[in-house]
């Protein structure tokens, strides 16, 4: 049932207080947070950068925006609308194509402008937001999801998320959404945890709650066979996120993109610690060997290549 | 990084050597009690002045007892219709004296009383100063007392030696004893011939004049003794019965050797002493004698406030224990709660209902504003109408099982109106969004994880010590905020992790 203190240390578990008192108090100033939080910054930020991310195509910011849709959406690809401050993928309206006047879901149904106006006023008066503030909401291209992912989640496409300590990657994983899951993607909820090799961008573990599997309860895909092409973009997109938010302990998640390749979704200030139950490994002892570093001044470039030598299994 | 850790260690030492001192003090010196139930006994001391008035303005004045270390005389009131009461000091000596608004006739009584309480701890330990030793001009007496302590045993104890004086004293066969008794006077009285005496022979004496404190007396008159040196302590001796006497229920009201009562302007003046004992809670006692006494941590503390906001803060000072409790929960066990510190107010509305009840009543509450919110989702309201429903809805269920219970005859329902409605309405807010997003799992762990902190908080709050504790040193304050402080800089692990990661070392 349970473990001593002294264990988990030896295993270089990072315990809720150490990554709160040592990494996320130390490493992530406050006044950094807004950049990651709001995810209309985060955008403008990787834009500057000319980090890939889906491209934003437009903001709606007030209510006398929100009557401008129709024309604005008129010459839109596949869109999505989403709230700049929202949690948890709540808010998110995927419009995959067109059917005459219809917008047409990913699901196949059919809703007109004045149901996407709604959703996006919505957005402004803050039904999606933390606390009710209000917030804009931002449209961006959709992504064109690569298909080799498929058959490895229930439902959705999966995203890779990859720890960029001090600006080197150290772990990554990918959460596959389950029926046991409801087709989300928590760990703890019964989502399948998959640790990434950050050296070769192959399945390493996969773990159910807290569990060991070898293939996807519902899918029966073979976890083993999971490999991310273009890994070696990921790793260093993930790198490049320090130069631009300065901040020393970071959570980047990516999708890949049919022909763009990998697109960086989001950005994390306080990513979980679930990412050790995936690889079936600690993070202390990768701090430990970024830690020895200090004082060598690298480019993104060249700490992914020793993050890559560095950290494989 | 060492420099802020260097700073940390600095400011917990600081705290807690503030705060478990200002406790010791309070306890050692001051006389808090540490537990609750502590007793003391306390004496009412009455003096009772008699004197015939001469159809003239009168003015009485009388000596007042000394505060000394260990007894504390506090709260004397004076009770006498048509006399002005003041306190003077003439030559460090304190003084009560009255004085009539006009001329008086006849019987007149004056009363003073007065709370006497004895500080534990600090017994004895000091004799009463001594006056100027009397000068005796007359050869024959001189030679007679030093013939007198020449023919005593020196050996054995002080309290020994000083028996054993005043039994040869008032031996009728020691011939320079009854001399010396019947020319007492040259000395000023028996009294200070012993006291005299027990100089010569070397012992360190002084003469008092006081009242014992029985449990009730009545109309006792100051009588003399005299109190001997013994090393740290001081002997109490009776010079009629040539005892020693308990001088721990003495009250010392005089040691010079001026009149207790003087009367100007009335005659056949008289003075007599009744005294009552009884028992209050010790840290009473000491905080009465602390602001008698004008001790600054007495005086400047919540003290010194009107009884009514002492007993706000008598609760207020019991929410940073249950703080400590949620920050031991969260940050050294890891169990999530539904808001911070909700559980602290849940704990204070248990306070009222008592445990068994306000969990009941919380459950019904919040799990029939679960499913009356659960319809608002449809809707898609915005935050702050969406909570203001919900307001609504918990007024109704408030109402409802206050009257349900009451019609079917249990008035325990009645006390649902001690659950604050403003967080009712946010937990069940917060509940009913964890349900759309992460699932029931998730709000019976935390609903759960609320109610045991809110529960254990309770436990904690409503325990009498941590009660008397927390409203007799608040000073513990600082000792807490260390603790936080301790624990918010604490990069361990949880209890709960010890269980999270359990899996990832059994394989190795």
């Amino acid at each position: 049932m349970f473990t001593t203190p002294s264990k988990l240390r030896k295993a270089g578990i990072v315990g809720m207080n150490w990554r709160n008192v040592r990494m996320i108090a130390q490493y992530n100033p406050r006044r950094l947070y807004p950049q990651v939080d709001d995810k209309l910054k985060t955008k403008l930020l990787l834009a500057k950068a000319n980090l890939s991310a889906p491209e934003l195509l437009g903001v709606v910011k007030t209510q006398g925006n929100v009557r401008e849709l129709e024309e604005f959406l008129a010459d839109c690809g596949p869109f999505v609308i989403k709230p700049a401050n929202g949690s948890g993928g709540k808010g998110i309206l995927v419009i995959a194509g067109r059917d005459g006047g219809k917008f047409v879901k990913p699901s196949g149904s059919g809703i007109d402008i004045a149901e996407v106006r709604k959703h996006a006023s919505s957005i402004i008066s803050g039904l999606y937001s933390l606390g009710g503030r209000s917030d804009v909401a931002m449209i961006e291209e959709m992504v064109q999801f690569s298909d080799a992912f498929d058959g490895f989640s229930f439902q959705g496409v999966p995203d890779i998320r990859i720890i960029v300590y001090k600006g080197y990657p150290v772990m990554a994983m990918t959460r596959l959404s389950t029926r046991a899951s409801d087709g989300k993607a928590n760990l703890h909820q019964g989502a399948v945890g998959l640790g990434i090799d950050i050296g070769t961008g192959r399945a390493l573990k996969a773990v159910q709650n807290g569990r060991p599997l070898t293939h996807h309860p519902d899918t029966g895909k073979e976890l083993a066979t999971f490999d991310v092409p273009q890994w070696n973009d990921f790793v260093l997109q993930a790198s490049m996120c320090y130069e631009i938010t300065t901040m020393g302990y970071l959570g980047v998640d990516l999708v890949l993109d049919k022909e763009k390749g990998p697109q960086i979704l989001e950005l994390n200030a306080r990513p979980g610690l679930a990412i050790q139950i995936a690889n079936d490994m600690g993070l202390l002892p990768r701090f430990e060997v970024v830690d020895a570093q200090d004082g060598i001044e690298r480019t993104a470039a060249e700490r992914t290549v020793f993050a890559r030598q560095q950290f494989v299994a | 990084m060492s420099t802020k850790q260097l700073q940390l260690k600095v400011i917990v030492l600081v705290l807690l050597v503030l705060g478990i001192g200002s406790v010791w003090y309070k306890n050692q010196v001051l006389g808090f009690s540490l537990t609750p139930e502590k007793q003391e006994t306390v004496w009412t001391v009455e003096s009772k002045i008699t004197f015939d008035g001469d159809n003239a303005p009168a003015e009485v004045v009388l000596s007042m007892p000394e505060n000394r270390k260990d007894m504390v005389v506090m709260d004397v009131r004076n009770i006498a219709p048509g006399y002005r009461f003041n306190f003077v000091n003439r030559d460090g000596e304190r003084y009560g004296v009255w004085k009539s608004n006009g001329p008086v006739q006849g019987r007149q009584e004056l009363f003073l009383r007065g709370t006497v309480y004895r500080r534990n701890g600090n017994s004895g330990n000091n004799v009463s100063p001594v006056p100027q030793e009397i000068v005796v001009d007359n050869e024959s007496l001189r030679k007679a007392a030093v013939d007198f302590v020449a023919s005593l045993d020196r050996s054995g104890s002080i309290r020994q030696r000083a028996v054993h004086l005043l039994q040869a004293l008032t031996n009728p066969v020691n011939q320079d004893a009854v001399y010396l008794l019947k020319e007492a006077k040259v000395f000023g009285g028996k009294i200070k011939l012993a006291r005299y005496l027990m100089r010569k022979a070397g012992l360190q004496a002084s003469s008092v004049r006081g009242l014992f404190l029985g449990e009730r007396s009545r109309k006792q008159k100051l009588k003399g003794y005299i109190e001997v040196a013994d090393g740290d302590k001081v002997l109490l001796l009776n010079p009629r019965s040539a005892e020693v006497e308990d001088a721990d229920k003495f009250l010392v009201w005089q040691y010079n050797d001026k009149p207790v009562l003087e009367v100007i302007g009335g005659s056949n003046s008289s003075v007599t002493f009744s005294t009552l004992s009884s028992k209050i809670l010790a840290s009473r006692a000491a905080v009465a004698a602390g602001k008698h006494s004008g001790n600054f941590l007495v005086d400047f503390s919540i003290y010194s406030l009107p009884v009514s906001e002492q007993n706000a803060f008598k609760l207020l000072l019991l929410i940073p224990i249950g703080a400590l409790v949620i920050v031991i929960l969260r940050n050294l066990v890891g169990i999530s709660t539904s808001g911070t510190f909700m559980p602290i107010l849940i704990a204070l509305v248990f306070l009222h209902t008592t445990l068994l009840i306000g969990l009941a009543l919380f459950l019904v509450v919040v799990s029939v504003g679960l499913i009356l919110r659960s319809y608002l989702s449809h809707l898609n309201l915005l935050l702050v109408p969406r909570i203001s429903a919900v307001l609504v809805f918990v007024i109704f269920i408030y109402v409802a099982i206050a009257v349900i219970s009451h019609k079917i005859g249990l008035s325990a329902g009645l006390q649902i109106t001690f659950f604050p409605m403003i967080i009712i309405s946010w937990t069940i807010e917060r509940m009913s969004v964890l349900w759309e997003e992460e699932g029931p799992k998730d709000v019976l762990v935390q609903g759960g994880g609320s109610l045991l902190s809110a529960s254990l908080i309770y436990l904690v709050m409503q325990n009498r010590y941590v009660g008397h504790i927390a409203y007799s040193f608040p000073e513990i304050l600082l000792v807490l905020l260390a603790i936080i402080i301790i624990i918010g800089s604490y990069s361990g692990y949880r209890l709960t992790e010890l269980y999270r990661f359990e899996p990832m070392i059994k394989d190795k």
